[in-house]
């Protein structure tokens, strides 16, 4: 065994991820323009997350979702109650789903986390409608 | 230009591309990350119990304003629109983590905790405007439902502002490499449950007819 400690000169742009190139070309286009599958995977992560132009498209999709039930909102007494309800439980849900399977990444992650929170909804919703059906809170 | 002997040079490296070694355990997953989901889990039935409160009160006032002579939709809509896109802001932070990109992780980071504050700034403009209007937390049922409801979303999202802010200190300090991507992603996950319960509570108390 030797002793010698093996001196080098380090250069800080070698530790960067990437060639110089890929860099270069993130920095020119803003968001990241490394692939979402040569990021390392995450603990309990099955695939890779979304890159982030998906993740903007999203954002995109809530906006709108929540421009059109504000819209619902105003049209109280246009339409039945029930219908306008139901449209707007709708709307909750799918942007629910959205969040928690894109940016919470429920998608792409291993299912026991999936099951966890579904467990915990599913549970919440059930006892608290018993309860409110119980105590006439619908009628 | 800087000398460095191999190991550290190899530890370096290491740390920038995120070679690191999972905690092996029997779910697949690291303990911290299943914890929160668990924690999420059970937070889904704390916000359910107040969510079911507030519907079961909302309409058996006696005395002082209702929902509708309080609620001002456009300016809530405005600042839902705010929690959402701070949750982009968060996706956005950890994918440049996960890259190494320390320096628009900080950006993100930062937006995130920004647009959280103007959330607490709007919600904190509109209890005052309520009081003011002559709903208080001891008013009638639908104010107390209320305020406890929302008040306390809103002291969820101070507390991930703190950690936000927390994660922004800590890269500041160069105390947050890839290979804690995993922690940008729990503080992530609270901050995205905070914006869905959030959804739910909009929906829910604000736009659906009384």
């Amino acid at each position: 065994m030797s002793d010698e400690t093996t001196v080098i000169e380090a250069d800080d742009a070698a530790l960067l991820p990437g060639t110089p190139e890929e860099r270069a070309d993130e920095v020119a286009h803003g968001l990241s323009a490394i692939p979402p599958e040569e990021v390392p995977l995450l603990p309990g992560e099955l695939s890779a997350h979304p890159s982030p132009f998906q993740y903007v498209m999203i954002a995109v999709v809530l906006c709108v979702i929540t421009a059109l039930e504000v819209g619902m909102y105003y049209l109280e007494g246009e339409i039945s109650d029930g219908l306008l309800v139901a449209l707007l439980l709708v709307s909750a849900l799918v942007k629910f789903v959205l969040v928690a399977g894109w940016y919470m990444h429920l998608r792409t992650d291993r299912p026991i986390f999936r099951r966890f929170f579904i467990m915990g909804g599913v549970a919440a919703i059930i006892l608290y409608m018993i309860i409110l059906t119980t105590l006439h809170a619908f009628a | 230009m800087s000398e460095a002997t191999l190991p550290e040079l190899a530890e370096a490296v290491e740390h920038e591309i995120g070679l690191h070694q999972h905690a092996a355990t029997n779910t697949g997953t690291t303990n911290t990350k299943l914890g929160m989901w668990v924690f999420l889990s059970s937070e889904c039935l704390f916000f359910g119990g107040f969510i079911s409160a507030y519907l079961l009160y909302r309409d058996r006032n006696v005395s002082g304003p209702k929902p509708r002579e309080v609620y001002d939709i456009p300016f809530t809509s405005v600042t839902s629109f705010i929690l959402l896109m701070s949750s982009l802001t968060m996706v956005l932070a950890l994918a440049a983590i996960q890259r190494g990109d320390h320096r628009r992780f900080r950006i993100w980071i930062l937006a995130t905790a920004l647009f959280g504050s103007v959330f607490i700034g709007g919600q904190i403009y509109e209890f005052t405007e309520f009081y003011r209007e002559g709903l208080a937390l001891s008013t009638n049922v639908f104010g107390s439902s209320f305020f406890v409801l929302t008040g306390l979303h809103g002291a969820h999202v101070t507390a991930g502002i703190v950690w936000l802010l927390t994660l922004w200190g800590m890269s500041m300090q160069n105390r947050l490499h890839v290979q804690d991507s995993e922690r940008v992603e729990i503080g992530g996950l609270y901050w995205h449950f905070v914006d869905v319960v959030w959804i739910v509570i909009f929906t829910v108390v604000y736009l659906i007819p009384t």
